[in-house]
């Protein structure tokens, strides 16, 4: 990902209304509409879980359609979440995902 | 293997070669350098240049065609392709640094930026890397279509080699993201003579982890089709187990209730 909010090449952005949500215990400021992985990206997040293989790299938001499974968080306490195509809610919260995540 | 523009989106020598002017122009000044080798319905560059430098198309799936004595290099057909085909090319620039080097503009669409007086990574028509160059200039305002242009300074005799810029090098290319395999990681094991797919899905787990082979396996399939030379198609496809996407097992408890709620034909 090479841009930050408000400086996509080509689109502009109609923002909902201001909400907020945890991450790992941490206030986060939202808005309304926006997909969980996006609003952490927006607030500078860029680890969202770890990868399954002995070497535990971190993986983050990537293909931000549901396909990769590479952003899979713990949202309010279900873990496997796709977080990347999870709308956020206000007060919801969301957890890193190390390792498979306990069903 | 079929080395065309069509199957692997990278212009032969040949049609690059096509798209340069003779030498006599580039030693002039600055010129359009326009790479658009297939017919389609698309014309922008010819009608936005106000020096009558591309020729007006009789068809709109015309390639274009450019009159390199009307050219001056202003870079505006730049802007205005959406294939982001055109780049301009300048011989002539006097070397602040005293070297035998040429201008190179090309379309970047991408951020950040680089800034004048970057250091960034000078690539070809395939993505390889090429050289280190210089960045010289970065154009962007409000009549630019949102097309920033990047300048940048390299080798002249690296002119007709270098179309693209990246900022940093990267380390390794990931290919597996969920059991981590890299590039190199698959290179070796197709090299110590793994085949196909499922080969290497029984010693490496490719294919195995929860985004289920979507990532990898076109990628994998390709690195083998490139190193066995033989088109993907008459590779195995590998085997495929159900479920295709990771499905909750609330869901399928679920699925139940919900029918004799709704009935057969609902859900």
């Amino acid at each position: 990902m090479r841009f930050t909010e408000n400086t996509h090449p080509i689109l502009d952005f109609k923002r909902g209304a201001p909400i907020t949500f945890t991450f790992d215990g941490v206030t986060v400021a939202a808005f309304e509409g926006e997909p969980i992985a996006v609003a952490l990206h927006a607030a500078g997040v860029r680890t969202l879980a770890t990868s399954l293989g002995e070497q535990k790299r971190p993986r983050g938001l990537y293909c931000a359609i549901g396909n990769c499974s590479s952003c899979m968080m713990v949202v309010d306490g279900v873990s496997n979440v796709k977080s990347c195509i999870e709308l956020v809610r206000d007060g919801m919260v969301v957890e890193t995902q190390h390792d498979k995540g306990a069903l | 293997m079929d080395k065309t523009l069509e199957k692997t989106g990278i212009p032969t020598t040949e049609q690059v070669e096509s798209a340069f002017p003779p030498q006599e122009r580039l030693d002039e000044g600055a010129v359009a350098i326009i790479e658009c080798f297939q017919r389609i319905p698309c014309n922008p560059c010819a009608t936005s240049c106000p020096r009558g430098a591309i020729v007006p198309f009789e068809d709109i799936n015309d390639t274009p065609v450019i009159k390199n004595e009307n050219c001056n290099g202003c870079t505006l057909c730049i802007t205005k392709c959406p294939g982001l085909a055109i780049m301009v090319v300048d011989t002539t620039w006097k070397d602040p640094a005293g070297l035998d080097r040429a201008l190179i503009k090309l379309p970047y669409e991408f951020r950040p930026l680089p800034a004048v007086g970057d250091e960034v990574i000078a690539t070809d028509r395939a993505g390889a890397f090429v050289t280190k160059a210089e960045v010289v200039q970065v154009l962007l305002n409000h009549a630019m279509n949102k097309v920033p242009i990047v300048t940048i300074a390299v080798e002249k005799s690296l002119m007709r080699t270098v179309r693209g810029i990246h900022l940093d090098a990267r380390q390794r290319a990931v290919v597996c993201r969920c059991n981590d395999l890299d590039e190199a990681d698959i290179a070796a094991y197709i090299a110590g003579g793994a085949t196909s797919i499922d080969e290497l899905k029984r010693v490496t787990r490719l294919g195995m982890g929860p985004c289920q082979g979507r990532n990898c396996v076109p990628i994998v399939q390709g690195m083998l089709a490139r190193t066995l030379g033989v088109p993907v198609a008459e590779l195995s496809p590998g085997t495929y187990r159900p479920t295709v996407k990771s499905i909750a097992l609330g869901d399928l408890a679920e699925y139940d209730s919900a029918r004799d709620e709704l009935g057969d034909g609902e859900k």
